[in-house]
């Protein structure tokens, strides 16, 4: 009776050993596999729940545009303070972006048109994760990319780089090619995301001289 | 006397088993549900066995959100981000050779002359895996690019977790 009894309870002990051994290494692994998945950039891009194309309500929209100062193409500083009494059209692209590549001749065409009336437009090339600080390398290829374009599409406007740098400042940059219209005053009067059409900019446009 | 209480060990023992198997059966599934934004999703295996020192061959599921596409592997122009899988060193597995589907070649309604190669809904990358003895966490990656028919996402990497045992 004693011996039976023993042996249940160290046969006992040795099965909850095992569970508990089982159960702690399903929660390591659980918690090793979230922090990889937290580590992940989380996106804020929402899908338009008709199918259509997500829409962006920018938050900046009746505020200054955010400062900033970047390089363009020959290395030269260029500040947004130095268009006040402009209106601007700030046009973030990326040149791994078709549609970006799409609207372009369409923003050509629409700032000699109303570059006499005090428009410009700023592009703002952004590349994302890929390209890192330090790579100088990858940052030369990457300004010969650009360059390349320009001349393609005789681009008259200043293109300008490292538009990650303040793309948090206008709302992270879900998606490209993102466009903020910008008042004379220094206002965002209106803001697009995506690929639309050059009658949708041109009445942004209109906004942004109207002010 | 005895059997009476062999039984009832015996019957313990048996509910205790049973009570730790949903623990082990489970599978970690912690984040398989699509994180909002994410435009590629790492479906399965979690978890590998695989021969220590041996190359072998591994299938992994992947699935692209509705609506978007991903550059394939050999996109159709050179400015654009091609769909790469990686397992960084020191993982305790490395990858000797990945082999991706083909694209489908797309055009857009935007762009009817310009084709692309692309991935769009459920695709895999078989993978050539070759792991050292022991069980690993594998923090494999996954780089791709997406967009849909009118804006691109800026590119991306997301982790590919797989728990490889090397036997």
């Amino acid at each position: 009776m004693k011996r039976n009894t023993l042996v249940l309870t160290v046969v006992l002990f040795l099965l909850a050993t095992f569970a508990w051994a089982g159960w702690a290494n399903w929660k390591y692994r659980q918690q090793a596999a979230e922090r990889m998945l937290a580590s992940a950039a989380k996106g804020e891009l929402v899908p338009d729940p008709a199918g259509g194309m997500a829409q962006y309500n920018s938050p900046l929209k009746g505020k200054p545009a955010p400062a900033f100062a970047l390089e363009d193409l020959s290395g030269k500083k260029v500040t947004l303070a130095s268009y006040k009494g402009k209106a601007v059209l700030i046009n973030f692209w990326a040149t791994w972006c078709g549609p970006c590549k799409l609207e372009t001749p369409w923003l050509v065409e629409l700032r000699n048109k109303y570059a006499g009336q005090g428009f410009e437009i700023l592009g703002v090339s952004t590349e994302g994760e890929d390209l890192k600080k330090d790579d100088k390398a990858g940052w030369d290829k990457d300004r010969a990319a650009i360059g390349k374009f320009v001349e393609q599409m005789k681009v008259p406007y200043p293109m300008l780089v490292g538009g990650d740098s303040i793309s948090q400042d206008y709302g992270g940059l879900d998606a490209m090619p993102t466009s903020f219209f910008v008042d004379r005053k220094g206002n965002v009067v209106a803001a697009q995301m995506g690929l639309t059409s050059q009658s949708d900019i041109e009445s942004n446009i209109k906004k942004a001289l109207e002010n | 006397m005895t059997i009476a209480s062999l039984k009832i060990g015996l019957s313990a023992a048996f509910a205790l088993g049973l009570a730790c198997l949903p623990v082990h059966a489970q599978n970690f599934n912690v984040g398989r549900s699509l994180i909002k934004g994410n435009a590629v999703q790492y479906l399965y295996p979690e978890q590998v066995t695989v021969a220590a020192g041996k190359p072998s061959a591994v299938t992994l599921h992947f699935r692209i959100a509705p609506g978007l596409h991903i550059n394939s592997h050999t996109p159709s122009e050179d400015y654009l981000i091609p769909t790469v899988f990686s397992i960084p060193d020191g993982a305790g597995a490395r990858l000797d050779k990945a082999t991706y589907p083909s694209g489908t070649d797309i055009t857009l309604p935007i762009d009817p002359k310009t084709k692309l190669s692309v991935y769009t809904g459920d695709f895999t990358i078989e993978a050539r895996i070759v792991a050292v003895a022991g069980n690993h966490l594998v923090e494999a990656k996954l780089h791709y690019q997406a967009c849909d028919n009118n804006e691109c996402m800026p590119p991306k990497t997301i982790p590919v977790a797989i728990d490889v045992i090397g036997k």
